[in-house]
């Protein structure tokens, strides 16, 4: 009888034991991709934030993440198509600038904010813009990472291919520039003066000629997360 | 001569006896944990998935066996000699396992659910101690002895003639069961009929709707977790209205506000960080429609914090709502501040389980929005943190006091200007636009809170043709939940309502 007890006794301590363990939490895992890098260029893990920009490791690209904070990220902002020479000027919507919006106005403005520490922002290639096309987990999302890409609207975004002929309804415009359309998943040719959205990109440099950010240091900095 | 039942075929039942209460302890424990948190420590030991199911299906033997067992006693007694001590404990295990029966199919058939919810719990108390009292302490006496006295030696045909019976019996009632609803009556109403969304309810067509009313039970903050609805629903040809009221003591917009305080702005939450919040929330009604009626919302409801294969764990342990069968059903969230003053429900649905997002650490499984072409509610925190937040706006008056802060009535979050004192609270809610537009906005709505009570009129098309709704006809099952201040605590009924148009 004892023995027997004493038995009960260890089965009932190793249930007591088993239910006291703290129950594991939600495992936190990386991006193969996509890492969050902040306005002065550190990274964060994938559940951390705010971030302003995002570290593409499969272009080596840096993206600007929008906003919704009125600020010149912000995502509700639209653009025309303008590099300088061709394009047409100020024909988007933003409050940012006394006049209307172009795609250069954002590019110099973001450059001049030395945005996440770079200063060589620009309009991503169409390849690289559509590289960022995956199927949305819900409905209410677009076209992209929406879990790194956030307040990305379910509408058009400039690329930098440019000199494009237009569609048969829009050829009276002359060529137009690439834009890939995340509502769709799909890219196509507009005319410089449509108002669309824009994500800038910037290239990492190499090594260490920003003091935040190089491709070097990002990659260190994952492998010791 | 009087006849007495064969040891073996005792033992067989016996044997089916302890499967069907071992089962439907586990299975039940583990919906137990849904509204009872302490029971959190023994999760770890506990089945998880569709349990809902399972629980029916070991009740549907455990009455077999009752009955059984029953009769065949009354024909041909089993003769034992038990101590005393064992025949009152036998006592004990013979009132536990009526009560457990008997309440259990109450809470299933919408009886009295409240109070039989109750004795159900302390009815499953009863069988535990039962269990302990008498299993253990045959173990304790007789050893390993005591698995000659319960495992069969001479089996016959006719034990496993008895066995078979009992369990395609059991299978043919689970299935009836299982499927089985309530009844709505939906009344048809002239087109011409105007019917004002306002929560009021004055037009003379309600009063003469039939009512169904059932009873909600296991969510949080609610008397006992427990809320009574009543549900009426009006036709035209077009559209079906449904008007939509519980008992809610206290009317809930306190939705996470934001809190100056010495450390800066804070979240007023309790449980927000696990996605369980029951404190700082709004009050909320849920609807869900499916072209089926299985029970637990036609089997959309998963137990447990890691009950779908290959997905993630979940922050409360409590399960998630998806549909593994790949169907969608559609669900209705109306939510007193996010959404009341667009006067809209939340147009979601159920569907498969979603791909998980790394930056993301909520998963939510199969429970999903419907696309929207434009408008929204966010929140007014630019990061959660437990830590603190900084708030994305301010509104424009300071002196302002409101549920909802309008987009155009605030201003962007400046640190420079962020004068408020210690103790001040802002909205949490910021409505980007005064209602969604597209699949998200087809179910306009409208709450009142008023004495005790919130009166919620709704109305749908019958048939959007969003693949992400269910189309409302004869046969459409629908289940409702309550949430009182709770971000996911709600109440539920088991089995479904189904529709009955006369058009």
């Amino acid at each position: 009888m004892i023995q027997r007890l004493l038995i009960s006794a260890f089965i009932i301590a190793v249930f007591i034991g088993i239910c006291l363990v703290p129950p594991a939490q939600p495992k936190l895992s990386q991006h193969p991709r996509f890492t969050k890098i902040t306005q002065d260029g550190k990274t964060l893990s994938p559940w951390q934030g705010p971030w302003a920009c995002v570290h593409d490791t499969q272009n080596q690209l840096l993206w600007e993440v929008k906003t919704d904070n009125e600020t010149i990220h912000d995502g509700y902002w639209t653009y025309s198509w303008f590099n300088g020479a061709q394009g047409k000027e100020n024909f988007g919507d933003c409050y940012f600038e006394p006049n209307r919006c172009d795609t250069q106005d954002l590019i110099r403005r973001t450059n001049e904010q030395a945005l996440c520490g770079l200063t060589q922002w620009r309009l991503p290639s169409a390849q690289e813009l559509s590289s960022l096309i995956q199927d949305p987990a819900s409905p209410a999302y677009p076209y992209i990472a929406n879990d790194f890409f956030v307040h990305i609207k379910k509408g058009d975004y400039w690329s930098a291919d440019h000199s494009q002929p237009l569609s048969k309804q829009y050829r009276q415009g002359g060529d137009g520039a690439t834009a890939i359309n995340f509502h769709f998943g799909k890219s196509y040719t507009l005319p410089y003066r449509n108002a669309a959205f824009v994500m800038l990109v910037a290239d990492l440099p190499a090594a260490n000629t920003s003091p935040q950010l190089s491709r070097r240091e990002l990659i260190t900095q994952q492998k010791q997360e | 001569m009087k006849t007495f039942m064969e040891r073996q075929t005792f033992i067989v039942l016996h044997i089916l006896a302890i499967v069907t209460i071992i089962g439907s302890m586990l299975t039940g424990f583990r919906i137990s944990l849904v509204s009872q948190d302490w029971l959190a420590a023994i999760s770890v030991l506990l089945p998880q998935g569709a349990i809902h199911t399972w629980h029916l299906g070991f009740a549907v033997g455990l009455t077999l066996l009752v009955i059984a067992y029953t009769g065949y006693s009354l024909r041909a007694p089993f003769r034992s000699y038990p101590s005393i001590y064992h025949k009152i404990i036998n006592y004990l295990g013979y009132i536990s396992i009526c009560l457990i029966v008997l309440s259990g199919w109450a809470v299933w058939a919408n009886f009295h659910s409240h109070y039989a919810r109750s004795i159900h719990q302390v009815a499953m108390w009863l069988m535990v101690s039962y269990f302990v009292l008498h299993a253990w302490i045959y173990i304790l006496q007789k050893g390993r002895g005591v698995f000659g006295a319960i495992l069969p030696k001479r089996l016959k045909l006719m034990h496993g003639a008895i066995t078979l019976c009992l369990v395609i019996l059991g299978l043919f009632i689970h299935t009836f069961t299982v499927n089985t609803s309530h009844q709505l009556e939906v009344q048809t109403m002239a087109d011409t009929v105007f019917i004002e969304i306002d929560g009021k309810a004055t037009e003379a067509q309600w009063q003469s709707a039939p009512t169904y009313t059932v009873t909600t039970i296991g969510g949080a903050n609610f008397d006992n977790g427990s809320t009574e609805v009543s549900i009426k629903a009006l036709a035209n040809q077009y559209e079906t209205y449904f008007l939509i009221s519980w008992q809610d003591k206290s009317k809930s917009t306190n939705h996470l506000p934001l809190l100056k305080t010495d450390n800066g702005w804070q979240v007023q939450e309790n449980g927000f960080y696990r996605f369980d919040e029951r404190t700082f929330y709004e009050d909320k009604f849920a609807v869900m429609l499916s072209d089926g009626c299985e029970i637990a919302g036609d089997n959309t409801y998963h137990s447990g914090s890691k009950p779908i294969k290959n997905k993630p764990k979940n922050w409360h342990g409590k399960g998630y709502h998806a549909s593994l069968d790949g169907k969608v059903r559609d669900l209705w969230h109306w939510k007193a501040v996010r959404t009341n003053d667009m006067y809209l429900a939340d147009d979601n649905f159920i569907g498969p389980p979603s791909e998980h997002l790394k930056g993301k650490r909520r998963y939510s499984a199969g429970y999903q929005a419907d696309g929207k072409e434009s408008g929204a509610y966010v929140m007014n925190w630019q990061w959660y943190s437990s830590q603190g937040v900084s708030p994305k706006r301010l509104p424009m008056d300071p002196q302002s006091h409101q549920a909802v802060l309008p987009w155009f009535g605030s201003k962007p979050y400046q640190h420079q200007q962020d004068t408020y004192p210690i103790g001040t609270l802002l909205p949490s809610v910021l409505y980007r636009s005064n209602r969604f537009e597209g699949d998200r906005a087809d179910v306009r709505a409208r709450g009142e809170w008023h004495d005790g009570r919130w009166t919620l009129e709704l109305v749908r098309k019958h048939n959007t043709q969003s693949k992400y709704d269910i189309p409302l006809q004869t046969g459409t099952c629908m289940w409702v939940s309550a949430f009182d201040h709770a971000q996911i605590a709600h109440t539920r009924h088991i089995k479904a309502i189904k529709l009955r148009y006369a058009l």
